[in-house]
């Protein structure tokens, strides 16, 4: 078995420093351990048959092929699932495997288990699958099974002096971390099954995994493996059942590794959008009020698109005070791949819209896009669209202030080569460059909304090694590379003044964490961590730690930790107080386009946060600047190109992610107004970032082209055509 | 992956014998190409014939003033080579805009040369496609088609090739040499790849059992004022959206000589023989560069999804062909 990320740190590091990282040097050397690398002396390979169609009648599946080659173990399809037959986060509508219809491309058909992971994909393509291919929905306008239709309704008031229209649409982003979908499922002596996985989300894994086994929870125990990023796709399920059933089927242990193409089947990626949006407002650029329709792709299966929905109707506006609403989110079923949790979750598609109509806006009152933003800013007091008091502190026209008074980079254009569009392969030489600088802003709610039971739980236990004061921290929070085993340590010195800390490996050994997601980590672990090292420092009764140990002995305490209840929103009006804390980020980036070839080059990104208290620095600073990175991504290069249902580039080679050459430098301003109601008065500040360098970049090339561009990502021939003069087709402003 | 056998001569005489013995048999390159193909279930080779052992790894001076490349010369070292860098400079720009780094170290000039397109149809092999299965039909016609190509297509294929280093090859008119157990013959760089008419599948004028051994430039004292331009949608590690490949003499405001080739836009490495001739003694002005590039593209077969690529690509020659002409073009 592999070493798993449990780790002692002893640097004396606490709340608010930059504490180094126990995984940082491993990774950077390359000897961290995956959970691709988990290996057991032992077991054998699992592989998925995949359906090649989007939608499908099975009519049957002969297995004989497969089981003829040698070394083959076992063969499964969905007649072998020993327990309940559909898992999925929200609703149980999604099979382990198939059964008799396929409703993606890449959906799971069949299992195989053999001695060597060649043989087992020798063995899943000898599996004949006799398909009946059916017509498949793959326009969401045309889909007529609704997941979930939220409306927002506030004011009756849908006239105003200055009215902006416009349709945007927002292109199918995935994750895209590096880290394959890896697990491997160990059968225990009980009958139960050990399962050590890659996950956001042990519990919620264990959950859905329990049922289709057939076996109680406490015989299905889940440890965390190395993961290798996450961003949301690791909260449904892959391949977890799947192992399972196969070790448990063999009496063996089973690993199951996706590989890179695999993988773009093997998870859910961010809803597609398209949204039709009107602001009114005064002559003076006061919002009256936002219509606005957004309808997001789920795909083939629920997975987590209720609450995108969710999310996208509630921060549908974004932090604006406008007086009168009417805001339709809704997420349909269709037949292409399924969507679900991507960083910004709901709020980064709606974020595109609304920001790129505050720009339109301005332009038509003629004021620039940080003072409509300004005149129209929330603040502490304000309410959402929901009716929901904003009661923490959300300076957003001061962040716009900060955001407007830094320094502008150089230029335009650069002169450095490897400054300009194209980059170091020298494409432009600068003479077709022009600048351009845009504005984003964005506000996404931390931690799970509309009534979920969000809670996490840490068990802490104090005790003297060799003498010496040491605390373990036990939960079941998945580390996936965000620096949480860190942040727990620290909070562990501080509240205890104990240097050396050890975080266990996560397990189910220990109650619910929740998810790695909705930027929740750091404040409901962070508090379930520091509840538990109150509760233990209680029981020092006042004595110095070594003191209190000696006399006492081992104190070990385990503490739940809540944050406040959230409700649901109301299905005819959505109002109601369904988030418990919000953030916001705004950015500016400046852009050098070459407006004949169609090139970006983002020269710089800043951005101001307000993340309440920094608990580690270096870590935020990540947070920031990976968020602004994957926003970039969207604004210009990352899509799934999906035609026909049928997925075209589940490559590295062919799905873009930014390189560090297209990454600029950034300017960063991090404000600490903290609130009250959270642990350290901390904000959540994964996902804020992600939200709003996507507007900002897209209106950069906006105001240095003149160009609508209505859609992310924005690609060359989006810029080159309209300046060629070629094409008129009323698409230039 | 169907199992296969290897071997790894040693030398030249082995390798081509090893090969004509074997019709299932492949010559591997850097594997950068071949590898992931064998892993799609495109190719399906018996034998797979490791060439990275033979002795033709060294860029060697020609009398007269050009070079001879190994074909076993891996692309990084190419594009270092001095000689190359001063004598050629588009060459060395071309093969530093593809691929990555760690790609460019293992891929060598043979296997560059040889590299098969990246239309998504032809690596999915649940997608009709008349080059993996002639006859099957050709799902990019009326599907995503927004990296094909515009020049030299058929109503069978409308594939792109993909290749940096090979336009810059097209324009300096290289000349490829191969060997088998039949002799050694020589092709010219422009006939060595063929459209694809009626018969996709067939990609060059290679036959299955000739080895790449070298590729000879010749002098070319105008080069020395070349560019590589590529229009991609990142800034580095990705295909050419549109590439050109350029080289311009000027004397008192009259082009003297020119060379153009096109990447990204066609079924081969497209070289703009049309747009040279209307270059060639006309004025050095941006009128004459748009209508050789208008006249080159004049004859583009387009699809909605990739009709764009005719703007792009006039709006890259032209500035491609400024650049040069105002003198900041060398490298
Ligand atoms: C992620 C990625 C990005 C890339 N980006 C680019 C890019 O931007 N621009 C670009 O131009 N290319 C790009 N490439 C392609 C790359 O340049 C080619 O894969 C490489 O040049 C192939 O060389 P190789 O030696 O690895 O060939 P191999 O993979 O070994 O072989 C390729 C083919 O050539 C044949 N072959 C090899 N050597 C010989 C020989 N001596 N004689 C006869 N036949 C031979 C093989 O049989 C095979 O059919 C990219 C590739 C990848 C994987
Ligand atoms: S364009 Fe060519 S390579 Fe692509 S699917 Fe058609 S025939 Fe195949």
């Amino acid at each position: 078995m592999t070493e798993t990320a449990s780790t002692t740190t002893t640097a004396g590091q606490g709340v608010g420093e930059s504490a180094r990282r126990p995984d940082a040097v491993l990774k950077v050397t390359g000897e961290f351990a995956y959970a691709s690398d988990l290996w057991l002396d032992g077991m054998v390979w699992g592989v998925t048959l995949r359906s090649p169609h989007p939608s499908a009648w099975i009519r049957s599946i002969d297995v004989g092929p497969a089981l003829k080659i040698d070394g083959v173990l076992a063969v499964l399809t969905h007649e072998d699932v020993p327990g309940v037959k559909f898992f999925g986060l929200d609703r149980r509508d999604q099979p382990v495997l198939a059964i008799d219809q396929v409703r993606y491309q890449g959906e799971p058909v069949a299992l195989v288990a053999a001695d060597h992971p060649e043989t087992a994909r020798r063995a899943a393509a000898a599996i004949v699958v006799d398909y009946e291919v059916r017509a498949a929905v793959t326009d969401p306008r045309q889909a007529t099974d609704v997941v979930r239709h939220q409306p927002v309704r506030r004011g009756d008031t849908f006239e105003a002096e200055v009215v902006v229209t416009g349709e945007y649409e927002v292109g199918m982003q995935d994750q895209a971390f590096l880290g394959p979908e890896s697990g491997l499922a160990v059968p225990a002596e009980d009958g139960g099954v050990d399962l050590y996985i890659a996950t956001q989300w042990l519990h919620v894994d264990r959950d859905q995994l329990a049922p289709c086994l057939g076996l109680p929870h406490d015989k299905v125990r889940l440890t965390l493996s190395g993961v290798g990023g996450a961003f949301g796709a690791r909260e449904d399920l892959s391949m977890q059942v799947h192992a399972c059933m196969l070790a448990l089927r063999l009496n063996r242990p089973v690993k199951i590794v996706y590989g890179r193409e695999e993988s773009f089947f093997g998870h859910v990626h961010r809803h597609p959008a398209l949204m039709r949006y009107e602001h009114g407002a005064t002559r003076d650029g006061r919002l009256v009020y936002v219509k606005a329709d957004i309808l997001l792709d789920g795909g083939a299966y629920c997975s987590s698109s209720p609450a995108v929905v969710g999310n996208a109707a509630s921060l549908g506006v974004g932090p604006y005070e406008v007086p009168n609403v009417r805001v339709d989110a809704t997420g349909v079923y269709t037949n292409n791949p399924p969507c679900g949790a991507m960083r910004g979750f709901g709020a980064v598609q709606a974020c595109y819209a609304y920001e790129s109509q505050m720009d339109r806006l301005a332009e038509a009152c003629g004021l620039s896009p940080v003072e409509i933003r300004v005149r129209n800013a929330v603040s502490q007091g304000s309410r959402l669209i929901t009716g929901q008091l904003i009661d923490a502190p959300a300076p957003l026209a001061g962040m716009l202030r900060d955001l407007e008074s830094m320094p502008l980079p150089e230029g335009p254009p650069a002169t450095d080569l490897r400054a300009l569009p194209g980059g170091v392969s020298q494409t432009t030489r600068g003479e077709a460059v022009r600048r351009g600088v845009g504005y984003g802003v964005g506000i996404k709610n931390i931690c799970f909304s509309e009534g979920f039971d969000d809670y996490s739980t840490a068990r802490v236990r104090a005790e003297l090694v060799g003498g010496e004061p040491h605390v373990t921290v036990h939960t079941a929070a998945a580390e996936v590379g965000q620096g949480l085993v860190t942040l727990q340590a620290q909070i562990a010195r501080t509240e205890l003044g104990i240097a050396n800390v050890t975080v266990a490996t996560a397990d189910t050994a220990v109650g619910s964490a929740g998810s790695s997601s909705a930027s929740r980590q750091s404040y409901v672990t962070g508090g379930a961590v520091r509840a538990a090292c109150e509760a233990v420092r209680k029981r020092f009764d006042g004595l110095p730690a070594r003191e209190a140990l000696e006399r006492f002995g081992p104190i070990e305490e385990t503490r739940e930790y809540r944050h406040r209840p959230t409700y649901p929103m109301d299905p005819v009006t959505g109002q109601g107080d369904s988030h418990t804390q919000l953030a916001l980020c705004v950015h500016r980036a400046v852009v050098d386009v070459d407006v004949e070839l169609g090139l970006v080059k983002v020269v710089e990104l800043a951005a101001v946060q307000d993340v309440g208290r920094v608990l580690n620095p270096q870590a935020l600073e990540g947070q920031i600047h990976g968020g602004s990175a994957q926003g970039l991504g969207l604004a210009l290069m990352e899509e799934i190109q999906v035609r026909d249902g049928l997925v075209l580039n589940p490559s590295f080679t062919d799905y873009l992610i930014p390189t560090i050459l297209d990454m600029p430098p950034m300017q960063t301003k991090i404000l600490e107004n903290p609130d009250p109601a959270a642990p350290y008065g901390l904000r959540g500040a994964g996902e804020p970032p992600t939200l709003s360098s996507t507007p900002a970049i897209a209106a950069a090339v906006r105001a240095a082209t003149g160009l609508r561009l209505t859609r992310v990502p924005i690609r060359p021939e989006d810029i080159a055509l309209f300046n060629n003069g070629e094409v008129s087709d009323g698409k230039r402003t | 992956m169907k199992p296969f056998a290897y071997v790894k001569p040693a030398d030249v005489a082995g390798a081509v014998r090893a090969v004509s013995d074997e019709p299932g048999a492949k010559f591997l390159g850097g594997g950068t190409n071949l590898v992931d193909l064998m892993r799609e279930g495109v190719e399906r080779p018996d034998t797979v014939v490791d060439v990275t052992g033979l002795p033709l790894d060294t860029v060697d001076q020609l009398p007269g003033g050009g070079l001879r490349i190994g074909a076993m010369v891996r692309n990084s070292s190419l594009a270092a080579d001095e000689r190359v860098r001063a004598r050629y400079p588009m060459l060395s720009q071309a093969i530093l805009a593809g691929a990555s780094a760690q790609l460019r170290n293992m891929a060598t000039v043979g296997g560059n040369l040889l590299q098969r397109t990246r239309c998504p149809y032809f690596y999915d092999p649940a997608a009709a496609c008349n080059k993996r299965e002639p006859g099957g039909g050709c799902d990019a016609l009326g599907g995503f088609n927004r990296s094909h190509a515009v020049l030299g297509v058929s109503g069978s294929c409308i594939a792109a090739h993909p290749s940096d280093m090979c336009v810059a090859l097209a324009a300096l008119d290289a000349v490829i040499e191969v060997e088998s157990v039949r002799g050694t013959r020589r092709i010219p760089m422009t006939g060595f790849h063929r459209l694809p008419g009626d018969t996709p599948e067939i990609e060059t004028e290679l036959a299955p059992d000739e080895l790449v051994t070298a590729v000879e430039l010749p002098p070319a004292p105008f080069a020395a004022r070349s560019r590589y331009r590529k229009v991609r949608d990142r800034a580095s590690y990705a295909f050419a959206l549109v590439s050109v490949a350029a080289a311009l003499e000027v004397r008192d405001g009259a082009v003297t000589a020119a060379r153009l080739a096109l990447g990204g836009l066609a079924a081969k490495p497209w070289r703009a023989h049309e747009a040279e001739r209307i270059l060639l003694g006309g004025p050095a002005s941006e009128e004459s560069f748009a209508r050789a590039a208008e006249a080159e593209l004049a004859g583009a077969d387009v699809r909605p999804g990739n009709a764009f690529k005719v703007h792009l690509a006039r709006a890259t020659i032209v500035a491609t062909l400024r650049e040069l002409n105002t003198g900041k073009g060398t490298a």
